[in-house]
């Protein structure tokens, strides 16, 4: 069916087109020629539309089709906002990133043009890394602050643009001046305008216009300066060196490994005709960082993704180097998942306190996971008409759904000073993402980095302990504007009062000890009794060093108990699944983003071929082994001999085989012309996904391509 | 020549240490006394040791032909001179030999022809083979029927270790196995045959021992096979593991499955042929595949349906500015095309939303084709400046910003050949990272995702899915030409007689007489030698060109290579060198066209 379906559509020949315009209107009939000859009366009539109206139908009703347009409505604007809100805050941590750089840079160009330094090419060797995606951005943002700040002219040059001199030349001048020029004027380039014509790889010409739109800069930028061949480098730079007297040339390289490996590639003459200074980009992990913080970790990020995702999205990062915009818009699919298929994202709209949910939204909160061990929670503590009134009382549940809202914002505010106390910790080593993940998926108590928190504080002397409740005190009075952690005093006021006024204590205790002449010690630092140890007789001197704490020390050993207890108690933290409804703020799927990312486009094409019943759940194909029917597809039949086969193959002897076991079902058995023309296809299928090629070595002997 | 200079030339190394040995033995007067002075060299050197017995053939070289002499030219210099002092040597053995008994020198000169050969044998086995050689030995033999087949036997089997040698030394182990393999087993049988001899010798032994003791303690039964096996049999259970071969285990990982199928000599194909088989012609493919019912068609279509329902998820994506690209076996070109239908049946209004197709599988698909279409979909009346590629893209992209259209491009076969060149998937990498331009696409083959570098593909932003519709491929690829070139015989061509009539409509009338040239000489030759191979024969270019120029068809060999330039750039002729490097031309045509074609032109 679908074949003659698709032979009836090959008829119409635009099959065999390289490229048309869908038009179905058009299609009608007369198709032969495509619809472009025929609209050109029509275009002029388009009036411009706002392209957001298109995103009026995307979204899907939910919950068996049964969610109200209203919600949906509501769901597809919660989207719209919450993303374009972190996208915002991407955008200017991404602007500011390069910011530093692209003033540098340009510093550096509008400086040279005074120096002239004894002919020498001025250029720029900006370290780059190895991260090609985010080499893009720069460059362009590059590209702009200058033509702006500098009035001068960029032009890009790739690898790939560029494969000898003469087509470098040619587009360096075709850059240069087609820049300026509208659609409007343009002008032929091989004319010069004193009336000369010039090749088009003639600097010359390059030279004629810049006398008719001066310049003070003509920048070249070689954006992966490593991957342009060395002659090529070395011609070019030879030849803009000869130029510079009337050419006023500055160059940029990107380097993406150093500046030695750089100068080492070329000749030591061609490294004398530049004058260059580096330039250092921020690394892609810490943009990665930073937008992590920013966009993930914030206060008022509106979705909390889980460790699951986040664990997959950061992996992503280091082991293919994916680099910024792959990991910003992992978290936009994220986002994207999360509002498309949670009926519950209707909560995180701005107005969700007025909204109130359908019966079929609380039909499924009553059954969600986490309203379990709610109510479990309630049970134990014997709340029982709120839990009856939970499960019976639509509108009670509703009411306590609503109050739940703000439990995304708390969670995190929670997490956040728990982490940024955990950060206070010198001996921390490991990063702030993987912290914050690990945070995520354990709650503080299954983390490590608190006992080791813990028991370094007992050790510590007491300027240490005071930085560290300095810090400490300022997390929580300051927070961080960065992740729009408040300081939050009304809560906190008591800790911050107790953590201060303990600081005091010790200082005076401090001055104290001074005075007497000691230093102040707590009856954990184990220093004391290994100095004394070596000093005289052991066991005379363990309990003789407990006696020699002073009254001072003692009270500051208490102080550092209720410092510590003070600490763990303050550094309560969740896991973010055990938060009551978490399921409306909480992203936590592996599934999509796997498969979306990252595909495995060879094991799907080999389990297709291998198990196609895995595909077309048919009755005749269904066999617990990988045993060769002979109703599969023509294709697979051929795979499965394919496997077995060396890596020369008799085409001969594969038809002998093929068509044994084709023609072997007593029902659908195929004659021998029928089958070779499934064997036709099928061999052809092989060729296309790149399996099997010709062979000369034998007649009739194909290679075999791919060892799957 | 050369190879073989140089696996004889060990042959003086190794004869050093006997001929120290021989030294050695009139040193010590008695018997008692060599045999210890043997059996200590034995210990050193277990086969030269033995070799003082079979040495003596130096003295017959000499007195041997001179094919002989020849060889030891080979030899290093000091071997030729050591003849002459060994054959004094051996006088001195031989005298004390004749203490033994006179039959012996006797026996020495009978045996000599064979163990001459023996000696000049491959180096590699020399050893071995001269352990079996004792004088005793030989006489039984010699006495006996050693039969001219033996010699041949012989002869073979030495030519075969040559081989092998020369093999070795040359360094290409390559696809002429199977005389390898003869000369191996060759090598082999006759290896067999010198131990079943040996079998024979070891029982006359035990005879032989008390006549000649000195020669029963160099060859004692006892140490024997131990020197035997080690030397033996390693290389022959070697010989016989690779004859096998065994089918690699079934589950072993690919790479491992790699390097079991590609080590050398390992694929083994029958010489069968599809000569009996009559191949398919477009013509009956098409007709049987008409006739042909599916019978996974129902599956197939739910398959497809299934895919279907994702469609309003696809144009979400779409509408957030990721790329998409669907993978996995078989034809999305239908899906691809429902897919366009659906959004074109969701755009509010078609002006400011197209919709452009792009099929990468057609052969011609350019570049500059695909930026025009898109140019022309965003404003019909504007042409873009032909160019380099990049140059296109960029005043599409001015003229984009210019314009309010969003434009969604459906690639069909993204990684189709046409479409594989690194520039190409750059510039579309470009295309999709415009926010005008959506882009969607289907990727065929397993390893689509080599196609993208780290910069094209964050550029594309692609979300993939998994589209397996097991749906066959019926436009995209050319099935009968691609399995027919798959297999070496080439069918290319422009679509038949009306093909070539459309082309030559558009051609001067000089190109129309050189094809009317060509189709005559070609039907004539098709008469006279019939079709090779399911190809036509061909036609000399000098006879061509010669008659063209009789017929005033062109005047110059310039003007001869451009008309069949044309005829080239439509497929319309084929071109081959035979043996002898002439070029051939001829006509992918079948006869019954070829008639066709002709008749036209002469109308």
């Amino acid at each position: 069916m679908a074949d003659t379906e698709a032979l009836a559509e090959a008829l119409g020949g635009q099959e065999h087109q390289a490229a048309y315009i869908f038009d179905p209107a058009a299609e009608a009939p007369v198709a032969n020629r495509p619809a472009k000859r025929r609209r050109v009366s029509k275009k002029h009539a388009a009036q411009p539309e706002k392209p957001k109206e298109n995103h009026a139908r995307q979204f899907q009703p939910l919950l068996n089709g049964l969610e109200s347009s209203e919600c949906l409505q509501l769901r597809q604007d919660a989207f719209l906002k919450s993303w374009s809100r972190v996208q915002d805050r991407i955008d200017s941590v991404l602007r500011e990133t390069n910011q530093s750089t692209l003033e540098a840079v340009t510093g550096f160009i509008k400086e040279c043009t005074v120096e002239r330094t004894d002919s020498r090419i001025p250029s720029a060797l900006i370290i780059t890394g190895a991260n090609m995606a985010s080499q893009t951005l720069l460059f362009e943002q590059l590209s702009d602050s200058l033509q702006t700040r500098a009035g001068a002219k960029v032009v890009l040059l790739r690898s790939g643009d560029a494969s000898n001199l003469k087509a470098a030349l040619r587009r360096i001048i075709f850059e240069v001046v087609a820049n300026p020029s509208d659609a409007a004027e343009e002008q032929d380039l091989s004319l010069g305008n004193d009336g000369k014509r010039y090749l088009n790889y003639d600097l010359e010409a390059l030279r004629s216009h810049l006398a008719h739109h001066p310049s003070p800069h003509v920048i070249v930028a070689f954006q992966d300066s490593e991957a342009f061949e060395t002659g090529l480098l070395t011609d070019l730079i030879l030849l803009f060196s000869s130029w510079l007297d009337r050419i006023p040339f500055k160059l940029l390289f990107g380097v993406a490994t150093s500046v030695e490996l750089f100068q080492a590639r070329l000749l030591k003459s061609t490294c004398q005709l530049l004058y260059g200074r580096q330039f250092d980009v921020e690394q892609a992990d810490t943009i990665v960082e930073k937008i992590f913080k920013t966009a993930v970790a914030h206060v008022d990020a509106p979705l909390r993704i889980g460790p699951a995702p986040l664990r997959m999205v950061l992996n992503r990062q280091r082991d293919q180097a994916a680099g910024v915009p792959i990991f910003v818009s992992s978290l936009k699919y994220v986002y994207m998942c999360h509002f498309y298929t949670n009926p519950f994202s209707v909560l995180l709209a701005d107005n969700a306190p007025q909204i109130t949910l359908q019966a079929e939204h609380l039909e499924v909160v009553r059954s969600l996971s986490s309203f379990r061990s709610h109510v479990e929670a309630s049970l134990r503590d014997k709340a029982v008409s709120h839990v009856q009134s939970l499960l019976g009382d639509d509108d009670y549940l509703n009411r306590q759904v609503r109050e739940q809202l703000n439990s995304s914002r708390s969670w995190a505010r929670r997490s956040l000073r728990t982490l940024y106390i955990l950060m206070c910790h010198q001996g921390q080593t490991s990063k702030f993402t993987q912290l914050y993940v690990d945070l995520l998926s354990q709650g503080v108590d299954g983390l490590n980095q608190l006992s080791d928190l813990v028991s370094s504080m007992r050790r510590m002397d007491p300027a240490e302990m005071m930085s560290l409740l300095n810090q400490i005190v300022t997390i929580i009075k300051d927070g961080d504007g960065n992740m729009g952690l408040k300081g939050c005093e009304s809560e906190s006021v008591p800790s911050v009062a107790l953590l201060s006024g303990i600081v005091t204590d010790i200082q005076t205790l401090c001055r104290e000890a001074e005075d007497a002449g000691r230093t102040l010690r707590s009856e954990y630092s184990g220093q004391n009794k290994i100095m004394r140890t070596t000093v005289i007789a052991q066991k005379v001197q363990l309990s003789h060093d407990a006696a020699t704490l002073t009254s001072q020390d003692k009270s500051y050993t208490r102080l550092v108990d209720t410092v510590i207890e003070h600490v763990e108690a303050l550094l309560r933290c969740e896991r973010a699944e055990d938060v009551w409804l978490h399921e409306a703020w909480l992203y936590d799927f592996k599934t999509p983003y796997r498969e979306v990312f990252m595909p495995r486009p060879r094991s799907v094409v080999q389990r297709a071929l291998l198990r196609p019943h895995d595909y077309l759940a048919c009755s005749c194909c269904n066999s617990s082994k990988d045993q060769i029917m002979p109703t599969l597809p023509a294709t697979a039949i051929l795979y499965h001999l394919y496997l077995e086969t060396g890596s020369l193959i008799n085409v001969a002897d594969l038809w002998t085989a093929f068509f044994g076991i084709v023609s072997e079902d007593e029902a659908h058995g195929l004659d021998e012309r029928t089958a070779l023309v499934m064997f036709y296809r099928a061999m052809s299928e092989m060729r296309v996904l790149g399996f099997v090629k010709p062979s000369r070595k034998k007649v009739d002997h194909i290679a075999k391509l791919a060892w799957l | 020549m050369a190879p073989r200079r140089k696996a004889e030339a060990p042959e003086p190394v190794k004869a050093a240490p006997v001929r120290q040995s021989t030294r050695k033995r009139p040193a010590a007067k008695t018997e008692e006394h060599t045999n210890e002075a043997d059996e200590n060299d034995k210990a050193a050197h277990p086969s030269p040791a033995k070799r003082p017995r079979g040495r003596p053939t130096a003295a017959p070289k000499l007195q041997n032909g001179a094919s002989q002499k020849k060889k030891s030219i080979y030899d290093v210099p000091s071997d030729d001179d050591a003849v002459g002092e060994e054959g004094s040597n051996k006088d001195k053995v031989r005298a004390e030999q004749t203490h033994v008994g006179d039959e012996e020198e006797a026996e020495e000169v009978a045996t000599t022809p064979k163990r001459k050969v023996k000696t000049t044998t491959s180096p590699v086995k020399a050893s071995a083979t001269k352990n079996i050689i004792t004088p005793s030995r030989a006489t039984r033999f010699t006495g006996g029927e050693t039969p001219q087949w033996r010699r041949n036997d012989r002869s073979a089997r030495k030519k075969s270790a040559r081989a092998l040698i020369e093999r070795v030394v040359a360094g290409d182990a390559s696809d002429e196995d199977e005389q390898e393999e003869l000369a191996q087993e060759i090598y082999d049988s006759s290896q067999d045959e010198d131990e079943e001899e040996e079998g024979l010798e070891e029982g006359a032994e035990g005879k032989t021992q008390e006549i000649d003791e000195s020669e029963a303690a160099a060859a004692s039964p006892s140490k024997r096979p131990r020197g035997r096996q080690k030397k033996e049999t390693a290389p022959k259970q070697k010989g016989r593991a690779r004859k096998k071969s065994p089918t690699p285990p079934r589950d072993l990982p690919p790479y491992e499955l790699y390097f079991a199928q590609n080590r050398p000599g390992a694929a083994k194909t029958s010489s069968n042929t599809l000569a009996s088989l009559e191949l398919l012609t477009h013509e009956e493919y098409f007709s049987i595949l008409h006739q042909h019912k599916e019978h996974h068609a129902a599956d197939i279509e739910y398959l497809q349906s299934w895919h279907t329902e994702s469609f309003a998820q696809w144009s979400f994506e779409l509408s957030e500015g990721f790329s998409i690209c669907l993978y996995g076996y078989g034809s999305k070109r239908p899906l691809l095309h429902k897919f366009a239908k659906f959004l074109y049946d969701e755009m509010p209004d078609h002006e400011s939303s197209k919709i452009v197709i792009i099929n990468g599988y057609v052969r011609s698909t350019s570049i500059r084709e695909m930026l025009g279409t898109i140019a022309s979909a965003v404003d019909p009346s504007h042409r873009l400046p032909a160019g380099n590629p990049s140059v296109m893209l960029d005043s599409l992209k001015a003229l984009l910003s210019s314009h309010d259209v969003n434009i969604t491009v459906i690639i069909n076969s993204v990684d189709a050949v046409p479409l594989r060149r690194a520039g190409t998937q750059t510039i579309l990498a470009q295309l999709a990272s415009h926010p005008q331009i959506q882009l969607i696409c289907s990727a065929d083959t397993p390893d689509f995702s080599l196609l993208w570098d780290s910069g094209v593909r964050s550029a594309f932003n692609f979300v993939f899915h998994d589209c397996t519709t097991f749906a066959p491929f019926t436009v995209e690829i050319d099935v009968v030409d691609d399995v027919h070139e798959l297999l070496g015989r080439k069918a290319r061509r422009v679509g038949g007689k009306e093909g070539v009539t459309y082309v030559l409509r558009s051609l001067p009338e000089n190109a129309k007489n050189l094809f009317r040239l060509l189709v005559t000489e070609v039907l004539l030759a098709i008469e006279d030698e019939g079709m090779s191979g399911g190809e036509n024969p061909g036609v000399e270019y000098r006879i061509l060109y010669n008659k063209a120029v009789e017929e005033f068809i062109c005047s110059s060999e310039m003007a001869f290579r451009t008309l069949l330039k044309e005829f080239h750039d439509h497929q319309m002729i084929t071109s081959r060198k035979d043996v002898l490097g002439t070029e051939l031309l001829s006509l992918p045509f079948r006869r019954e066209e070829l008639e066709a074609i002709l008749e036209d032109l002469m109308s």
